[in-house]
């Protein structure tokens, strides 16, 4: 299993796939706090709940990216067909996916710790400048760091279950992508509240960036999605046959 | 076109020596179905140790499926496909038996030649050496550390070999690796066949590449459509002064005709 660990940090490592979603990543959050926090009036960032909001713009990112970086590690192997020497080295495939999975969340950590250190970093920086006080604590913005973090290894989970299960580099990304900034506003807006309960709902309530559902709870049902994710890809990577 | 017919079942049973060699590859009644679609039929064929194997049949005859089957990347859905008595997916460490090229464009395009292999030495639990050792054995030492999306294919094909031969199995298969090869990638194929045959390894290569087949191969497995349409030597298919093109073409036309 160290082998199988080793073997997918160095997929990770060898291509510049991951340095790219992680600039992309950076840039989108900087846009983000470009947007909001220089654009947005200083009535609208003047409470500790506006703010925290405001900030949910680096736990999306987290989330999404690392979202991102799970998939390819499935997808990237079905497109160019490293899949088939990788399972004639492991033809035993839940290894293979295990440490895909340990691997995505480790990369998830760190994209999700780095994109709310970012948001975060900017957005008080930038409140200081245009003179709006700071309302968070240092506990907010412990929460941000840690939940965004386990949020992000978390989607990572879901990115490799999902696309486990689809396969289709462009269908999968696009549709985390739609997922995240579509889907979950969208039914919300259609059926108020629901929006709480989806995967990237939740790890705002994980990160403290909304309060209507406590963390506790938002990671226990964030786990049940991963775990869903991960069972569903798992069957069918091993059922299925290899192209 | 009456030349020897070779009959698929009778072919076999005459082969099936009492004493035999160790068995390396067996497929039983082998047959893979897609809905409608028979895309291998009841195979039944059996390597012995040592032996060069030409695996023929026309495009889309199923050869691909079969290795496919032989390797655990599909499942059969009857019969079954054994390469040292065991599922490949039962072997221990099977990338130290048994060596597979599948195709030539398995490759992660922005990866370097080096990573790619040691992403497998690593899963395998090989020691990194290793991968220094199969570069100078396929002559990519100097091109191993440029992206693959910069490789001829020509080099494509010897990185695969290289892969294949990761862990010195003595079991080698290659799908098609003569595909698309110029003249001096498919000269440096033949000569390393032979020397994987001269080190005593058992090989497996598919192909409808007769003339270059003949060559190298001292066996042969052809099919089409699925079906076995004979198995056996080389030398005793081409017995009475017929090429193996002679004999190959005779037998899928006389097959489905």
């Amino acid at each position: 299993m160290t082998g199988l660990l080793r073997s997918e940090l160095l997929k990770q490592r060898s291509t510049q796939t991951t340095l790219f979603l992680f600039l992309s990543m950076v840039g989108f959050v900087a846009l983000a706090v470009a947007l909001h926090v220089l654009a947005l009036g200083a009535t609208h960032l003047s409470t500790r709940s506006h703010q925290l909001e405001v900030f949910q713009v680096g736990t999306r990112a987290g989330m999404l990216f690392a979202g991102l970086v799970g998939a390819i590690a499935i997808t990237a192997e079905v497109r160019y067909g490293t899949i088939r020497p990788t399972f004639l080295v492991t033809p035993r495939r839940g290894p293979v996916l295990a440490a895909k999975l340990v691997v995505s969340a480790l990369v998830g950590i760190v994209f999700g710790l780095l994109a709310e250190g970012l948001m975060a970093g900017a957005a008080t920086v930038a409140f200081s400048a245009r003179g709006i006080p700071n309302q968070l604590t240092g506990g907010d913005y412990l929460q941000l760091l840690a939940g965004g973090a386990v949020a992000a290894a978390l989607w990572a989970v879901v990115g490799v279950g999902v696309s486990a299960l689809v396969r289709n580099q462009v269908g999968v990304l696009v549709g985390l992508c739609t997922w995240m900034f579509l889907v979950e506003s969208l039914s919300s807006s259609f059926i108020p509240g629901a929006g709480r309960f989806m995967p990237g709902g939740l790890g705002l309530a994980l990160a403290g960036n909304s309060t209507n559902l406590s963390a506790a709870t938002a990671v226990l049902l964030l786990i049940l999605y991963a775990a869903a994710a991960s069972a569903g890809g798992w069957i069918a990577t091993l059922r299925r046959d290899v192209a | 076109m009456k030349g020897r017919r070779v009959e698929p079942a009778s072919a076999l049973r005459d082969l099936a020596d009492p004493s035999p060699p160790e068995t390396v590859v067996s497929c039983q009644a082998l047959s893979k179905r897609y809905g409608e679609v028979v895309a291998v039929d009841e195979v039944t064929f059996s390597l012995d140790t040592g032996t060069v194997t030409g695996f023929l049949g026309p495009n889309g005859a199923g050869k691909t499926t079969t290795l496919r089957m032989l390797l655990g990347l599909a499942k059969a859905t009857a019969g079954e496909a054994l390469v040292f008595g065991r599922r490949y997916e039962e072997l221990e460490q099977p990338i130290r038996r048994v060596g597979a090229v599948l195709e030539s464009t398995d490759y992660h395009p922005s990866r370097s030649g080096r990573n790619h292999l040691r992403t497998l030495a690593l899963a395998a639990e090989l020691p990194l050496s290793r991968v220094e050792e199969v570069l100078e054995l396929v002559g990519l030492g100097a091109a191993a550390d440029r992206r693959v999306r910069t490789y001829s294919l020509g080099m494509r094909q010897r990185l695969g070999v290289a892969a294949a031969l990761l862990g010195d199995p003595e079991l080698l298969i290659l799908d098609e690796p003569a595909n698309g090869l110029d003249p001096a990638g498919v000269r440096w194929l033949r000569s390393f066949l032979q020397q994987l045959a001269a080190d005593g390894r058992t090989v497996l290569v598919s192909s409808h590449l007769l003339a270059e087949v003949a060559q190298t191969v001292d066996h042969v497995v052809i099919i089409d459509h699925g079906r076995l349409l004979a198995q056996g030597r080389l030398d005793e298919l081409t017995g009475n002064g017929q090429t193996l093109e002679d004999v190959y073409l005779e037998l899928t036309a006389a097959a489905f005709s």
